[in-house]
């Protein structure tokens, strides 16, 4: 057997070995280099050992056997615009970039199927479906750099899987490379296949069961057309009450987002999206499908949003003008930019009627620890955004302190019966709050799961679950012996 | 022996004791479930039908929370209350929350509202180290922790027992309807429904069923009255005000044949046309219900035993061939033996088989049910 490569000295023999294995083009090692993959778009980051840059699947493989034998970690990333520090090496080991592997291999349009590589932006994928009348479903907000391998190791959500689903209600097919170098296809373009379902288990494990270098994904006919709705309202409370009266109303919008009013006077700041600078909440609502009584639900949520207080509304009458409204809400969270040099974005779930009173308390957070909270979120599926605005330049305490605040913004969000994320992951941000939501027995059936993928502990560690060395509150053990 | 747990814990514990006894245990729901493995002699029988219940139904919020022993139909009742329902519309009203998740049953809404995988938000689970594993949650998003609700599904009661699941409901809609028409071939009938499945329709159901030499394609549609019409009349045929008119036969009869075999495939959707257009002219060929808009085809044999045998395996070979996946669902105890041979071990089955050693170390749930 092999030697396990020590601590320290790692990079260097690690780098020859790895060169060796795959090539120079394949290998990045100098610190320049490797300063590129210290961070995602969350707030921690860590040095990687190495970066490899696959080219297909037998290199993955080679790669993994190759680590699997020196006992070290491997850490997949796609774009790197994770917001819980999923990709960032917290143990070290090789970061592996999907950039070169970012094909769609095929678009079977008569099987409503596209077989992509991870690497591939979200957006490329709808924007070559789009001839054949078809699109991806996921939608996150950053489509335009997010990879879809990211959003299968995530179960990413968007402003419009509302009404049809996240990404794990969009996928037939994985080929992973577990950490040992076994390659396994799993499904295809069947709607289902035979066993355990693998692959719902392996969408959204954040990179710690293994590597997937290929997808296979649902492609859904483009909606013959849509209607966008924006309503201003005066406070947060009554914008609520209309997503709450919208969905008790048996209506089935795309897509409903609320942002408060720091948030949209930031959005109106960079993006112009014509929203009015002085409502307390601004919601945006769209329905679509099929075009007979499309705008029969367009006149009940305009009845219903006035109904609870909005003082006005707007509809877009042209592409362009949704286009516009929707520019606003995609490019919120990099309007935040605008209000404070940084932000730390939460990405807790409550039951929908839960929104005011749980929205109150984010704002007596953010009284308590002398920060501002922005609030951007998809409140149909009662998922929120709080963003935690701060200055990371006033040092260490500041973020902190941000976190801390994060955390009472979770605990608020399990109080209400909810998730401590919806969308963006545990990674390194949350999985010292795991426990917070599931108890040592449920925690133990999930890592039943882990051992039987990755028993060697390799895949994308120090992820998920609490490690004491991050952890001393919450480690697993302690919480065993509670 | 049998076991009648009361509640989760009760159930958690029974699982226990029947571990370190060493006693295989055989769990039932409703009994329904087409071709249930026998219960050996030596197997204890864990009866859920005592963990029943609704637990919480919100409205607005759009979730149910009931125990796994609950008769799916008293569950659909409960919600008709509040006007809502369960988009769930398997065979067997007499099934139990508990057997549809862990048999994977759908019917023909699948298209439309997803199927048990995703309507399924929460769980908890009795396992054989007398635990309770939750998973998952109340809320419609959740991305905490592995999602073990997508292991249970299909799981048949392998890796422990089901007592408590959370579901999204939706409003019961305002109008529904249906139509049938005939069609000339299988290759005009999955024409006209696969050009239902590219518009924004969402019909309820898209079935096309093969019987005696004729082809039929049903259509089903549910909601505002203007889609329903445009549905409708876009499916073209003549139209039935109750869909449970054409589509409960269509979904009972297969699992109601008491005769012959029925093989259920998954095959890609532009597989249907040559994989439906070649069972129907196998010997023994009965009839063929494919939900058009998943490739989720049933096909009903019928002969002597030698008969039914070489079909059987001519149906799963042409799922296999044409890239989907196909088994028996409903089979004559003397040809079992004969068709089990025929398993194969899905792709990723050491995964499969490390999860049950993990969960099941004894071994005592359900013995010999294969994983596929
Ligand atoms: C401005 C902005 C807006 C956002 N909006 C949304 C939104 O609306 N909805 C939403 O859900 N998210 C959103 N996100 C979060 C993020 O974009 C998603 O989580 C996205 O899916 C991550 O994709 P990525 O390619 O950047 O992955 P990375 O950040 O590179 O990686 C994310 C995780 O996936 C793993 N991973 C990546 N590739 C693979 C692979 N091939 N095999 C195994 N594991 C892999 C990594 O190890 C890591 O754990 C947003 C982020 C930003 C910065």
């Amino acid at each position: 057997m092999a030697t396990p490569f020590v601590a320290g000295t790692r990079g260097a023999v690690l780098h020859r070995g790895l060169v060796d294995l795959l090539g120079e083009e394949q290998v990045l090692w100098q610190k320049h280099d490797l300063q590129l993959y210290e961070y995602d778009g969350a707030v921690d980051t860590a040095t990687p050992d190495a970066v490899v840059i696959p080219r297909d699947t037998a290199d993955v493989a080679n790669l993994a056997r190759f680590c699997s034998e020196h006992n070290v970690p491997l850490v997949p990333r796609g774009a790197g615009t994770g917001l819980s520090g999923g990709a960032i090496p917290v143990e070290g080991g090789v970061v592996v970039s999907f950039a070169r592997m970012s094909r769609i291999l095929e678009l079977d349009a008569a099987n409503l199927r596209a077989v992509v590589q991870p690497g591939l932006v979200n957006l490329h994928l709808s924007t070559a479906a789009a001839p054949h009348g078809l699109y991806f479903v996921p939608d996150p907000s950053s489509q335009k750099a997010c990879t879809i391998g990211g959003n299968v190791a995530e179960n990413s959500g968007g402003p419009h899987t509302l009404a049809y689903g996240v990404t794990t209600n969009h996928v037939t097919g994985l080929e992973i490379v577990l950490t040992d170098g076994t390659i396994v296809r799993l499904g295809g373009k069947a709607h289902e296949s035979e066993g355990y379902d693998l692959i719902g288990l392996f969408v959204g494990s954040e990179g710690t069961l293994g590597l997937i270098t290929e997808i296979t994904v649902r492609l859904s006919p483009l909606p013959e057309d849509k209607r966008t709705v924006m309503a201003a309202f005066p406070t947060m409370d009554l914008a609520s009450e209309a997503v709450s009266a919208i969905i008790a109303s048996g209506l089935v919008p795309s897509a409903i987002e609320l942002m408060d009013q720091l948030a949209t006077v930031a959005v109106e700041a960079s993006v112009g999206a014509g929203y009015p600078l002085d409502a307390g909440a601004i919601l945006l609502a769209e329905v679509d499908g099929p075009r007979d009584g499309l705008d029969d639900h367009r006149a009940r949520i305009e009845e219903l949003c006035r109904a609870n207080g909005a003082t006005s509304i707007r509809v877009a009458e042209t592409a362009l003008e949704r286009d516009r409204l929707w520019a606003g809400r995609k490019g919120a969270f990099a309007a935040m930019g605008r209000l404070a040099p940084d932000y730390y974005v939460q990405d807790g779930v409550i039951p929908r009627t839960r929104l005011p009173d749980v929205l109150r308390r984010i704002a007596e957070v953010g009284e308590r620890y002398g920060v501002r909270i922005a609030n951007v979120f998809h409140a149909g599926d009662g998922n929120l955004h709080p963003l935690i605005l701060f200055d990371g330049s006033l040092g260490p305490d500041v973020l902190r302190q941000v976190k801390a605040a994060g955390v009472e913004i979770l605990r608020a969000c399990l109080d209400a019966g909810g998730s401590i994320t919806g969308e963006h992951g545990v990674g390194m941000e949350k999985n010292c709050e795991l426990p917070l939501q599931y108890g040592p027995d449920d925690l133990a059936a999930m890592l039943h799961v882990k051992r039987a993928f990755d028993p060697a502990g390799l895949a994308n560690p120090a992820k998920i679950f609490p490690t004491p060395s991050r952890c001393r509150e919450f480690s697993l053990h302690a919480a065993r012996s509670v | 022996m049998q076991l009648d747990p009361s509640d989760a814990r009760e159930c958690a514990a029974a699982l226990r004791s029947a571990a370190e006894a060493r006693q295989t245990v055989r769990v039932r729901g409703g009994g329904t479930k087409a071709d249930p493995d026998e219960a050996l002699p030596g197997d204890a029988v864990l009866r859920t039908r005592g963990l029943s219940g609704v637990v919480d139904h919100v409205p607005a919020d759009l979730t149910v929370t009931v125990r796994a022993g609950t008769l799916l139909r008293d569950v659909q009742a409960a919600l008709a209350e509040r006007g809502q329902f369960l988009p769930l519309d398997p065979p067997h009203g007499g099934a139990t929350i508990g057997g549809v998740i862990a048999a994977n049953s759908n019917g023909f809404g699948t298209l439309r509202y997803g199927a048990v995988r995703d309507l399924l938000i929460g769980t908890t689970t009795a396992l054989t180290d007398g635990t309770l594993a939750r998973a998952g949650g109340r809320v419609v998003k959740n991305v905490a922790g592995y999602d073990l609700n997508k292991l249970l599904v299909g799981s048949l009661g392998t890796l422990g027992v089901i007592v408590e699941a959370t579901f999204k409901v939706l409003p019961l809609p305002a109008t529904r309807g249906a139509s049938v028409s005939s069609a000339t071939d299988a290759t005009s009938a999955f024409a006209r429904a696969g050009a239902i499945v590219r518009t924004s329709l969402r019909p309820t159901a898209l079935v096309v069923d093969h019987e005696r030499g004729a082809w039929r394609l049903v259509v089903a549609a549910a909601g505002e009255q203007a889609v329903v019409d445009r549905t409708l009349r876009e499916a073209g045929g003549d139209h039935v005000a109750d869909p449970d008119r054409l589509l409960v036969p269509l979904r009972d009869l297969l699992a109601a044949a008491a005769e012959g075999a029925v093989v259920r495939a998954t095959i890609p959707l532009a597989a249907q046309p040559p994989f439906a257009g070649g069972v129907s002219r196998l010997d023994g060929f009965e009839r063929l219900v494919a939900d058009a808009g998943t490739g989720i085809v049933h096909v009903h044999l019928r002969g002597d035993d030698a008969t039914i045998a070489a079909s059987t395996v001519a149906a799963i070979a042409s799922a296999r061939v044409l890239g989907g996946s196909a088994r028996t669902e409903r089979v004559a105890p003397s040809l079992r033996r004969h068709l089990a041979a025929l398993r194969t071990e899905p792709p990723g089955h050491f995964l499969m088989r490390r999860l049950k050693d993990a969960f099941d170390p004894r071994g005592i749930l359900e013995p010999e049910r294969s994983l596929a």
